[in-house]
């Protein structure tokens, strides 16, 4: 039944490899690369077909433990990377993509959690997927848009403004889409449609502060500090809410 | 949500000074607002009046400050910060409440603001704007039904037993009330994993006789504003009871309707983008 999960540090070094070599060869190349758009989507093939393998161990979809999710953040980050590559040609963002895909690769080594088959029957909905799977591709739109606006606020450039705004409206379009995924189901499941239980009620900072920074419009200082002071509420949001004693009852609470 | 306005900020201080006088005041004399004073049809007439006092503000806007600043960039910032603090105030308690008077000025004012823009940017020399009137109106409607329609919004807990049936429930205060319906627990089934996790879970409750099958994620409507959702169980062998919810909302669709805007005006907002690349508008700052 742990197999899927055991080979996961052979599987973590081979996707790391592949994206390592996919950013260097981008970061070497003036115009596109086929190289390390071919090496890059290699990688992303790879960590699917790692989480689809572990999908059908499982026999559920791996999205229940923190540890599960950040799975599916790292194949995300790799794919928002790869997908901003071609689309942009931005040479950089392959390597912001890998860094942060190989962190939360390396937690789920250094902390591996028990990925066990009991899905409570609250999460047995048709609104599972689609509402973690949306949640964590925006985490890696955000998470791209906050190191660029790092970059940003050290060394302000109009190419660097832009990809942030781009990165940010996508990144806000599915975090809305997966906190109203989450709204729909909440009233199916519960009974309202919003409760302002922790989770939630961080989702609903998280999303005002990004979209202040929308509002605030690309390139200036303040919107690279608020895209930054975002992306610091969305980790409350994701993880950060279970050290808060408002998070004690909540009915976000699968672990 | 605003646009461009050169609004002294004398209003803005003014305003925030009135919102702040009118959310701590009543709050330390009287306690929460009374939400359950504003059922229906009351919370309509008052939704009612605040849109043909906003629309009424609109029309002078080009004499009225306070149309100009609830019209400006930075009515959005300071609206979108009011949901930022009701959001950090709520999510740092344990029990939120949702009926405090600062959160109940802060949507007056976030609402009246969308109104504002809506009215003003709904429509281009192009035609009609659909990204963002499905993303602002998506926002007021999900905003404002959840906002008026609180008072008209009844949660009851029935314990529906196998032996008799039973119309009796309690609200989340404790407080007994009758509901219309007669209800009878007629079957129950659950199983579970091998750590003991319950998998899944399914009553069949008779209603005034019908009987209907509830399990989590699937409650059943009874008519178009009320449903009944299955809570718990007793989880002896065999079960003797369960607990059933009854919602009562009559402005769900409202909400339903705003949400589903609010998706739509999502996707497109991916699809289309920024409206004009950062470096362009530099060009047009310069």
């Amino acid at each position: 039944m742990m197999l899927g999960w055991n080979i996961f540090p052979y599987v973590a070094g081979v996707v790391f490899a592949l994206a390592l070599l996919g950013a260097v060869v981008a970061l070497r190349s003036r115009n596109r690369s086929r190289v390390a758009i071919i090496m890059s989507v290699l990688a992303v093939v790879v960590m699917s077909a790692f989480v689809a393998a572990l999908w059908l161990t499982l026999e559920r979809p791996p999205l229940r433990t923190m540890g599960e999710t950040r799975l599916w953040y790292s194949l995300f980050l790799l794919l928002a990377g790869v997908f901003t590559y071609i689309r942009w040609s931005y040479r950089w963002v392959l390597s912001f993509s890998t860094l942060m895909a190989t962190v939360f690769m390396t937690i789920n080594i250094l902390r591996p959690e028990l990925h066990d088959q009991t899905l409570m029957p609250a999460l047995q909905s048709v609104w599972f997927v689609p509402h973690v799977t949306v949640y964590m591709f925006s985490y890696a739109l955000l998470g791209c848009a906050t190191l660029l606006s790092l970059y940003g606020l050290v060394r302000p450039r109009a190419d660097v403004g832009e990809a942030v705004e781009r990165l940010i409206y996508g990144g806000v379009a599915f975090f809305s889409v997966g906190m109203l995924t989450g709204a729909l189901w909440a009233k199916e499941a519960w009974g309202a449609y919003w409760s302002w239980d922790a989770k939630e009620a961080w989702a609903a900072v998280t999303w005002a502060i990004y979209l202040i920074a929308l509002h605030l419009g690309a390139g200036r200082r303040r919107f690279y500090l608020c895209v930054v002071l975002g992306f610091v509420a969305l980790q409350m949001c994701w993880w950060g809410i279970s050290y808060l004693p408002s998070a004690a009852d909540s009915v976000h609470a699968y672990n | 949500m605003g646009g461009k306005c050169n609004i002294s900020s004398t209003v803005e201080v003014l305003l925030i000074s009135v919102m702040v006088i009118v959310a701590v005041v009543p709050q330390w004399l009287l306690g929460d607002f009374p939400v359950e004073l504003f059922g229906a049809p009351l919370n309509i007439i008052v939704l009612l009046l605040c849109m043909v006092c906003t629309v009424e503000l609109y029309r002078r806007r080009a004499t009225s400050r306070l149309a100009q600043y609830l019209l400006s960039m930075r009515a959005t910032w300071l609206s979108l910060l009011l949901m930022v603090v009701v959001a950090l105030v709520l999510g740092l308690q344990r029990e939120p409440s949702s009926e405090s008077w600062g959160v109940v000025v802060a949507m007056l004012f976030v609402l009246t603001h969308l109104q504002m823009v809506i009215m003003r940017g709904w429509r281009s020399a192009g035609g009609v704007r659909w990204r963002f009137v499905l993303n602002h109106v998506g926002l007021w409607l999900a905003l404002a039904a959840g906002y008026y329609g609180a008072a008209d919004r009844e949660q009851l807990r029935v314990v529906v037993e196998r032996d008799a049936t039973t119309s009796v429930a309690y609200d989340m205060s404790g407080v007994m009330h009758t509901v219309e319906y007669e209800l009878q627990l007629k079957e129950f089934t659950a199983s579970y994993y091998d750590n003991g996790t319950p998998s899944h879970f399914e009553a069949h409750v008779a209603v005034d006789g019908d009987v209907v099958p509830l399990k989590v994620n699937h409650p059943y409507m009874l008519t178009w504003s009320d449903t009944l959702y299955l809570v718990s169980y007793d989880s002896d062998t065999p079960c003797k009871y369960c607990v059933v919810e009854l919602v009562s909302e009559p402005w769900r669709w409202l909400t339903m309707l705003g949400i589903v805007m609010l998706i739509v005006g999502a996707v497109l907002m991916f699809l289309r983008g920024p409206r004009m690349a950062t470096t362009e508008k530099y060009r047009c700052e310069r």
